[in-house]
């Protein structure tokens, strides 16, 4: 029995709704804080809606909207946002290939929607490939901004009403969807050495307060579970050619 | 003032989204920069949940008083196992809360 077209549409968007569920709903500390946090720093109702509605961005705004309170320099806060959100750079490096060629409005979609949470779920293969893949990245991110969008807007509603929900350490709920999504992936002895090392030097950079903590840590870990890899497979190559010698020749 | 800040935000995250999915930004990915970018989720992720668990208020902390590492340990072992996203979230997150709760007995 074959799904219809539209069935097997409506089902592709149900899945990209349910998978993001959690990671909306690990969000909704954050995005209380950002919004109530604004209207405690004398930010108008529209300035504190128009963060998550065009800024969109979970700790870029929280720092933002303490750097504007203290009335730090345009140059400072515009600075501090592109060291915080230059982790996406390597989002859309490594999602390139695949979203290059999309249309130009699945292309903009993507590109607006595309978070550390939307990214921790693009980690198959055929990610972005085909429409119905497709339709699960856009339900999925899109379900992602409108439940962020109503964190916030509840946070500037309830205002300085509300505790610090921060303190009840809620920030918990992050760390484990994220350690959900992340210990399935490690699938081999690269992964695993880049995990350990990204593990590492975020906690050490952390503790240093290095600005460029995350993607200075990320990036090296990118780096060791790459050579890790290289490494390993020259190996494969080298026990390949003392079993067969003529393998190169035959290829 | 505040307004106009918000909207140059705003462009810089887009464009730090954007930038490398333009196809016409002369970017070509070779096989070894495609091989390096297939480690990034890992990494980044990782680097965003591991500081959340061992620094508390700027200080490291690894111990058992720590219901952060205890509750994490049990995350870690329930993914590794049942590799689901839901029962590793309901198991970390009672556990988080037992373990503050009896950390604070």
């Amino acid at each position: 029995m074959a799904l219809t077209k539209k069935k097997s549409r409506w089902l592709m968007a149900k899945k990209g709704f349910l998978d993001m569920l959690p990671l909306n709903l690990a969000v909704l500390p954050w995005g209380i804080l950002c919004g109530s946090l604004a209207i405690q720093r004398d930010f108008s109702a529209l300035e504190a809606i128009l963060m998550p509605l065009i800024v969109f961005a979970g700790s870029a705004q929280l720092v933002a909207i303490e750097l504007i309170a203290n009335n730090a320099s345009l140059a400072t806060i515009l600075f501090t946002t592109f060291i915080i959100s230059s982790r996406h750079f390597l989002y859309g490096l490594a999602l390139r290939d695949k979203l290059k060629v999309l249309p130009t409005k699945w292309r903009y979609s993507l590109g607006f929607l595309l978070t550390d949470e939307l990214f921790a779920l693009s980690g198959n293969s055929k990610a972005f490939v085909g429409q119905l893949r497709l339709i699960y990245a856009v339900v999925a991110g899109a379900s992602f901004y409108f439940f962020w969008l109503l964190w916030n807007v509840t946070g500037v509603i309830a205002g300085s009403y509300l505790p610090d929900l921060t303190n009840l350490g809620l920030d918990f709920a992050i760390a484990v969807t994220f350690i959900a999504l992340v210990i399935p992936t490690i699938v081999n002895i690269p992964i695993l050495v880049s995990v350990i090392v990204a593990a590492i030097l975020s906690v050490l950079f952390k503790l240093m307060q290095f600005e460029l903590d995350l993607v200075a840590a990320a990036i090296i870990a990118m780096y060791c579970g790459y050579l890790t890899d290289r490494f390993l497979s020259k190996n494969d190559d080298k026990d390949d050619r003392q079993l067969s010698p003529n393998l190169k020749d035959s290829l | 003032m505040t307004l106009l800040t918000i909207v140059l935000m705003a462009v810089i995250t887009f464009t730090s989204r954007y930038l490398f999915i333009h196809p016409r930004l002369p970017v070509k990915l070779g096989d070894k920069m495609a091989k390096l970018l297939s480690f990034s989720a890992p990494a980044v992720l990782t680097a965003i949940w591991v500081p959340i668990i061992f620094v508390q208020q700027g200080q490291l902390s690894i111990s058992l008083q720590n219901p952060y590492l205890i509750a994490a340990t049990f995350s870690v072992l329930t993914a590794a196992k049942s590799k689901s996203v839901y029962l590793t979230m309901i198991v970390g997150l009672i556990t988080f809360v037992l373990s503050r709760y009896v950390l604070s007995l």
